[in-house]
């Protein structure tokens, strides 16, 4: 794949410079970001970072996807890991 | 020392117009966005190469043309973090910085109301108005099957610009009958109706439904898709679907806007007032230049009333009733297990377990509501409304308490590595 890529989990996945990591994951048809603490899955939900639901992990950090702009190489993870059993 | 700096806090109609008139004035302006670019909400700009698709364009680009010809610094992807009694400013991301501003204008514009609904934490469902700003971003339709519901104008102009774009929504489901006050509508300001009749026009080419008097009452995952229960005037319906945009009106974004002792603190635009973009320009600019002749004077500041403003706000109430319903009521019907509180998954029957009149201190640290990272915004409302007598009643400003700061969550690794200008020697201790 030429062109900037994000990591999602095991996926590659363009963006266009100023693309939002949620726009960049709801285009690749991931909705769903995780579990979150309490039982309300992480997803985007107001879109505007006041919800807070649509947190995710880059770099060890948990930031809103939907304020954070991709960047080449940025690997982006579920807020908590989940236990595949 | 150099003269302090006016923090400006959010770069949309209000923001840069308050920016545009203090600059002029001679002040020196620090403009603090999250986005990347500045735009807000209405004017929110597409990706470079993108076609942009909010109306009104011609005024944003005047607007930004005066901003830019004026000495003005911006900080993007900048989180302000809060105000603290000192009035030290923290702002947090691209630009981390600890600093006393002369003054603090807060133009945070507004944020939607979303009632809760069964299904309503589900995947790919979204305010409208998230759907609404990756259009704008994108220059593209969201894509799928998308159903818009709840109340109020956005959703008949976010159908109007899926539909331009190719991708018309399955249906529009509006709480109210919009369309049985005619008479009303008419009064409208001739800018409103020529919006309001260029979006219908296009809705009812692509043949769009639009059910009035109509709710959501239950989403559920299948499959990949979305089973949305509808209930209409003539009977229930099931639509299956990939997407939800739900809306149910516009509130202020006044969420941790605080008063200060050590700095004035003016709030300008829709988190002021929700009066819509032409009243938020023009609060915007009324206030930059009361608080610049305030700042140069030294004397207290006084706004002007404006005319535009008072139009508005006729217009808003208008609007207010002829979009009014009564579906409030169903905050009380709703099944025990609907999520209230997305951020700690309280539900309506962790709400009832706390009594029938409930404290903000019972609410807070029994029920965990408006604890979370979002501090009771999107929460708030329906907490309020859910406990009270009435839930039609509109409920108080802060339900749960006054936000703290930080104002959203941050690093520790950011407020350490903030570089301060407080120009002040390490913070007085406090209680003394």
């Amino acid at each position: 794949m030429s062109g900037p890529v994000i990591y999602w989990r095991d996926r590659i996945l363009a963006f266009t410079p100023g693309e939002s990591v949620a726009h960049a994951l709801t285009r690749a048809g991931i909705a769903a970001f995780g579990p979150g603490p309490v039982g309300v899955p992480r997803a985007v939900f107001c879109g505007i970072g006041q919800c807070q639901m649509c947190l995710v992990q880059i770099d060890g950090r948990t930031v809103e996807a939907c304020l954070t702009l991709c960047r080449d190489g940025l690997r982006v993870g579920p807020e908590q890991e989940i236990n595949h059993d | 020392m150099t003269k302090a700096q006016v923090l400006v806090v959010g770069a949309g109609l209000a923001g840069v117009g308050a920016a545009v008139e203090l600059a002029r004035a001679g002040q020196p302006v620090l403009v603090a966005d999250r986005a990347p670019r500045a735009g807000g909400a209405i004017h929110r700009q597409p990706l470079p190469g993108r076609a942009a698709i909010s109306s009104h364009a011609a005024r944003w680009d005047r607007l930004i043309a005066e901003a830019q010809a004026l000495p003005i610094d911006w900080a993007f992807e900048t989180k302000f973090a809060g105000l603290d009694h000192t009035g030290t400013a923290l702002l947090s991301g691209a630009t981390n910085r600890l600093m006393r501003p002369a003054a603090l204008v807060l133009a945070l514009g507004a944020r939607e109301a979303v009632r809760p609904r069964t299904g309503w934490t589900l995947p790919n469902v979204t305010t409208a108005g998230a759907l609404q700003i990756e259009l704008k971003t994108q220059g593209l339709a969201p894509q799928g099957r998308v159903l818009l519901a709840g109340n109020g104008p956005l959703l008949i102009a976010v159908a109007a610009q899926m539909t331009r774009l190719g991708n018309p929504p399955v249906a529009i489901v509006e709480s109210a009958a919009p369309f049985a006050h005619p008479l009303h509508s008419l009064a409208l300001p001739l800018s409103y109706l020529r919006e309001a009749a260029g979006y219908m026009a296009t809705l009812i080419r692509a043949r769009v439904p639009i059910l009035t008097r109509a709710e959501v009452v239950a989403i559920r995952a299948e499959g990949t898709a979305l089973s949305v229960r509808v209930e209409t005037p003539k009977g229930p319906r099931v639509f299956t679907v990939d997407r939800v945009g739900l809306h149910d009106g516009i509130r202020k974004n006044d969420g941790g806007v605080t008063a200060c002792a050590a700095v004035p603190v003016l709030a300008l635009g829709d988190c002021a007032e929700v009066l819509g973009a032409r009243a938020a320009l023009a609060s915007g600019r009324a206030g930059g230049i009361a608080l610049a002749r305030a700042l140069t004077n030294g004397t207290p500041r006084e706004t002007v009333p404006s005319t535009t403003l008072v139009r508005e706000r006729a217009a808003q109430q208008r609007l207010a009733r002829i979009y009014a319903h009564d579906a409030m009521a169903r905050l009380a019907d709703l099944p025990g297990g609907t999520v209230i509180c997305r951020c700690e998954g309280g539900t309506l029957d962790d709400l009832r377990a706390l009594g029938p009149t409930p404290r903000v201190r019972e609410l807070r640290l029994l029920g965990r509501f408006g604890m979370g990272p979002c501090q009771g915004r999107s929460c708030g409302e329906w907490v309020a409304r859910a406990s009270a007598d009435d839930p039609g009643l509109p409920p108080p400003d802060t339900p749960l308490g006054r936000a703290r700061w930080p104002l959203a969550p941050i690093a520790i690794a950011d407020l350490i590595a903030a570089t301060s200008d407080t120009g002040a020697a390490p913070l007085p201790s406090e209680g003394t």
